[in-house]
């Protein structure tokens, strides 16, 4: 657990204790000083505790082990460590192309609670299908959406490596339609090898040193 | 009479502040998609309730300390 958690943790701890305090002791709020005690435990504090527990949830859920905490989830964790250049989130994975511990959020930055509306409500529905309903095979899990290329650009639009690069300048347009969104980094014949779920059972595996 | 009824308000308020926080708490020890679903839909709840009920404690309090110094309570001399 990281400090910023205990320090929460000890916070609301506090909190709790002054608050279940003036229950207790309501009669303290008969004084001027108890008023002001009984405001800032049962109005302040908790109204801060709540704010400050609610962003820490925010950021836990931007963690790779928050995603793959749900078993269905599993094999697309697993993918990370495919020992194969062309599953392009293994690459990105284990080349530290993207934070490992962010990993999942930083190329699905619009899924559930960060994106619209429509995105946490979906949110909610996987946890509900998780528990209550019935969990589809892996392979199975597609996106919503397709794939934006956004994503990809957020960290290679302006590269050297990319703008050079000879495949990407093949056609003159290439580069322009894949900004646009209307040629997909994932299809057509070039970055095509994803999660690819389905394939991991003939797969080598990665393992990290550490 | 009317401190009474205050008191018991700000009682539970209390109780309900403490329990949504303990809900919290609990739910920081974990790092799931349950311990955010359990954080918003009974901690926060729980603790919004607490705060609630404390805030109109306060808003009946004036209403009848208003009402009182309307209507002092006339004493036999």
């Amino acid at each position: 657990m990281d400090r910023t958690s205990l320090i929460l943790i000890f916070f609301t701890a506090i909190v709790v204790v002054l608050a279940l305090l003036m229950s207790a002791r309501a009669e303290l709020t008969r004084a001027r000083g108890g008023k002001m005690l009984a405001f800032v435990a049962l109005c302040i504090l908790p109204a801060l505790a709540m704010w400050a527990g609610a962003n820490e949830h925010m950021e836990r859920s931007t963690r790779t082990q928050f995603c793959l905490s749900c078993h269905v989830m599993h094999d697309f964790g697993q993918s990370l460590y495919v020992d194969d250049k062309s599953y392009i989130p293994a690459v990105h994975f284990q080349n530290n192309r993207v934070p490992r511990d962010h990993a999942c959020f930083t190329c699905h930055t619009d899924y559930t609670m960060f994106g619209d509306y429509r995105a946490k409500w979906r949110g909610v529905h996987h946890v509900r299908v998780q528990y209550l309903g019935t969990v589809p095979k892996p392979a199975d899990i597609k996106l919503y959406t397709p794939y934006n290329n956004r994503e990809c650009l957020h960290c290679h639009a302006g590269a050297r490596s990319y703008e050079e690069a000879s495949h990407h300048l093949k056609d003159p347009n290439m580069l322009a339609l894949v900004a646009a969104n209307k040629l997909s980094c994932m299809s057509s014949d070039c970055h095509d090898i994803v999660h690819d779920v389905d394939t991991l059972k003939d797969a080598t595996f990665w393992k990290p040193s550490n | 009479m009317a401190g009474n009824f205050i008191e018991r308000r700000i009682r539970w308020s209390g109780i309900l502040v403490g329990v949504g926080l303990i809900i919290q708490m609990l739910t920081l020890l974990w790092t799931h998609p349950l311990a955010f679903v359990a954080f918003l839909l009974i901690g926060c709840p729980l603790v919004a309730a607490g705060i609630l009920l404390y805030l109109y404690s306060l808003v009946a309090l004036s209403q009848a300390t208003e009402s009182t110094s309307e209507h002092p309570v006339q004493t036999p001399r």
